[in-house]
């Protein structure tokens, strides 16, 4: 039995260093005598098959060997990311949240300020002087509007500015129901558009959305009385009174959703322009765009859309990665904003909404011109230090509720406050 | 040549267990103790310092009160959906065993739904659930129907239903092949002592393929209490959080919530309470064993 005992220790003591090795194999590839070679991990997985392509292309005709990892779907991007640090390969360039940079930063992150390409962008992420992220496209939240279903039955052409308030609006939406669209309005009822999308927007569209958060963190905000807060949920409330899927508005999905927005069946839905790589699955018509969210209100966040850069590369500054590979992935960050090639790739290839203002986009699709547009005069930006656990509780837990009308807007209210009570700051 | 000297010994046992153990140490008994490690420490996941807290993420596990309602609804679930699965799967294993015409084909088409993975499957359930189901009923009734996915609890019954489809197929397969090491023998020596059909079931395959219940509950318990994937991919915790299972609950924690000590001391208390439900459920079943 004993000697049981020590052969399995002994095979274990193998088993160990044999892995021992092969880590170390691992962490030395690339920087050799066959050229540098870089990986790069994609989060925007609607962009893996453009982005492989061009990669095949890139390495190419620079030498440099590019290979592109597309992010798991079945977890989240930042426990990949963790993974890949744990097991000591980490990509060269990664692509994450905006969130994820700030945690990431201090430790992971090459300095990027001295690129050509920071002062083309107001977008860049600075963590503790350190200019971390590399914005990879903007993108913006509002409502997105199916202008052809309005005007076929409003007989005019539609003009989103006319629709600021939430009475202009419920007036445009009674017109439409009198018109033959039974319930115009789809709420997707997914938590991460409720939570992250929806009432982020209570926050970011604050005057001092830090004040107002640290204040609900602290407990000396109250809700109920926020003016905001009311503003956008009199909109929730309009919206659900002519959601299609009223009577279960948990059974509303996206991809349902979104194609009867695609087929003027409804006309309007909450989303961003990156619904548009749903929409155009379907029998989808050019004349679409993004509007304000409308709301009463004079402080005028209801004429442009909240948004901003959306999802960073930074790149890795670990001795994991060598500096020719470091100097292969900053020339290629600089080759996607200076280089013609690599603007078609951003605007044309993925129809991304460029970050840097060298970049002309001409050819976006409908929803990106939308953002583009507002985003030229600016935009309320996204507000990144919510708690982590913001949009699976209040999402999920709390605002799923009130769309289903089990909790009213003063449960809402105090449970939001309660969640905030409780929550862990993101510091910042 | 010595057959009974240690370095014979070792050898043996590297040539035929080596790469078993070898295997085994790298992707469980490694990540277990790293993950006991990582218990104690106050950790995000990525960051490269994990400093020691002591025993401050279990305290903060036993605080999680949604953990302890999501550990709580997976009871309920699995005890549920072990009963049902088993039911089926001896009902089914049954059936195919009496020779009716075609059982192979039956046998393979009751395994199939265990084939499929269980993201895929959450997702055509999904289907059916929101969209076949509820247009069906809207059909029959003329009225608006809800999906059975748009309550909490429908989202569990939902959860349950699908398991059932997934692994009574798979346990069938073992109960067949208890039924087929009942040997004929026994059962015809019961006949002429005048057994019924159902007598001879109740009190002499049942008896003798106790082997099989035993490795049957065993399989499904631990299956329902770890379920994750058909839980992501059919409710994803949905509606209002309150079909997250505790698998579910332990992965938000750790990486949707980024607290991965208290995610992964979650875990641990789940580990510990398979362990022992699983290893009861063993010792009791194990006595219960009778040889023919």
């Amino acid at each position: 039995m004993k000697k049981r005992v020590v052969s399995l220790m002994l095979v274990g003591v193998i088993a160990l260093s044999l892995a021992a090795c092969g880590n170390n194999g691992g962490s030395t590839q690339g920087g050799s005598d066959s050229g540098v070679k870089i990986t790069i991990l994609n989060s925007k997985t609607e962009i893996q098959t453009q982005f492989e392509e061009m990669a095949e292309k890139y390495s190419e005709e620079k030498g440099v060997e590019v290979e592109v990892y597309n992010a798991d779907t079945d977890t989240t991007v930042a426990s990949q990311v963790a993974t890949q640090y744990a097991s000591g390969n980490p990509y060269t360039i990664t692509m994450v949240d905006a969130k994820d940079i700030y945690s990431l930063a201090d430790e992971y992150a090459y300095d990027l300020s001295n690129e050509d390409w920071a002062s083309h962008t107001t977008l860049g992420i600075t963590v503790n002087g350190k200019l971390a992220g590399f914005p990879v496209c903007v993108e913006a939240r509002g409502l997105i509007y199916n202008a052809d279903a309005i005007e076929a039955i409003t007989g005019e052409e539609f003009k989103p500015e006319n629709y600021t308030t939430l009475k202009d609006f419920t007036a445009l939406l009674d017109e439409l129901v009198a018109g033959g669209m039974e319930s115009p309005v789809g709420i997707l009822s997914e938590y991460w558009s409720l939570g992250a999308h929806y009432f982020a927007e209570v926050y970011e569209q604050q005057t001092d959305p830090d004040a107002f958060v640290n204040g609900l963190l602290a407990g000396t905000e109250d809700l109920d009385s926020n003016d905001k807060f009311n503003q956008l949920m009199d909109t929730f409330d309009t919206l659900k009174k002519y959601n299609y899927a009223k009577d279960s508005a948990a059974n509303a999905d996206r991809e349902e959703s979104s194609m009867k927005l695609a087929e003027g069946e409804i006309a309007f839905m909450f989303g961003g322009n990156w619904d548009w790589s749903v929409i155009n699955q379907y029998d989808y018509t050019e004349n679409m765009g993004i509007m304000p969210v409308p709301e009463d209100t004079t402080d005028g966040t209801n004429t442009t859309l909240v948004g901003g850069g959306s999802k960073y590369f930074f790149v890795d500054s670990s001795d994991s990665t060598s500096d020719d590979q470091r100097k292969a992935a900053l020339d290629f960050l600089n080759w996607l904003v200076s280089d013609e090639e690599g603007n078609t790739f951003l605007t044309e290839s993925c129809a991304l909404v460029p970050a840097f203002d060298n970049i002309d986009a001409a050819s976006l699709d409908p929803l990106s011109s939308s953002v583009k547009s507002y985003s030229d005069s600016g935009l309320i930006a996204n507000y990144n230090f919510l708690p982590d656990d913001h949009m699976t509780v209040v999402g999920q837990e709390i605002m799923q509720k009130y769309l289903d009308d089990v909790i009213d807007r003063a449960e809402l209210a105090s449970q939001v406050e309660e969640y905030f009570k409780g929550a862990t700051a993101i510091p910042h | 040549m010595k057959t009974n000297s240690f370095g014979y010994k070792f050898r043996q046992y590297l040539l035929f267990a080596g790469v078993t153990t070898f295997l085994f140490t790298a992707v469980v008994i490694v990540p277990f103790f790293y993950g006991l490690y990582l218990t104690f420490t106050k950790y995000d996941g990525v960051s490269t310092s994990k400093p020691l807290v002591g025993f401050a993420n279990y305290i903060s596990a036993f605080k999680d009160t949604d953990y302890w309602v999501s550990l709580g609804r997976t009871f309920i679930f699995s005890a549920i959906a072990v009963v049902l699965v088993n039911l089926f799967a001896f009902v089914l294993a049954y059936m195919v065993t009496t020779g009716i015409k075609g059982q192979n084909f039956f046998r393979t088409g009751f395994f199939i739904p265990n084939l499929i993975g269980g993201i895929v499957l959450g997702y055509v359930w999904k289907f059916v659930f929101n969209k076949a189901l509820v247009e069906l009923t809207e059909n029959i009734t003329s009225g608006n129907a809800k999906s059975l996915l748009a309550t909490p609890t429908g989202a569990i019954a939902a959860l349950i239903i699908v398991s059932v489809w997934q692994y009574a197929g798979y346990m069938m397969l073992i109960y067949v092949a208890g039924f087929m090491s009942v040997s004929e023998d026994v059962i015809e020596a019961a006949k002429i002592d005048g057994c019924t059909g159902t007598q001879s079931i109740i009190h002499i395959s049942i008896p003798l393929m106790s082997a099989s219940f035993v490795q049957c509950l065993f399989l499904t318990i631990t299956r329902c209490f770890m379920v994750y994937d058909v839980n992501f991919s059919l409710t994803n915790g949905d509606p209002y959080g309150e079909s997250a299972l505790a698998a579910m609950h332990v992965f938000n924690t750790a990486f949707t919530n980024k607290d991965y000590g208290t995610g992964q001391a979650e875990a641990l208390i789940l580990f510990v309470i398979c362990a022992v439900v699983g290893g009861l459920q063993v010792y009791v079943g194990k006595k219960a064993e009778v040889e023919a």
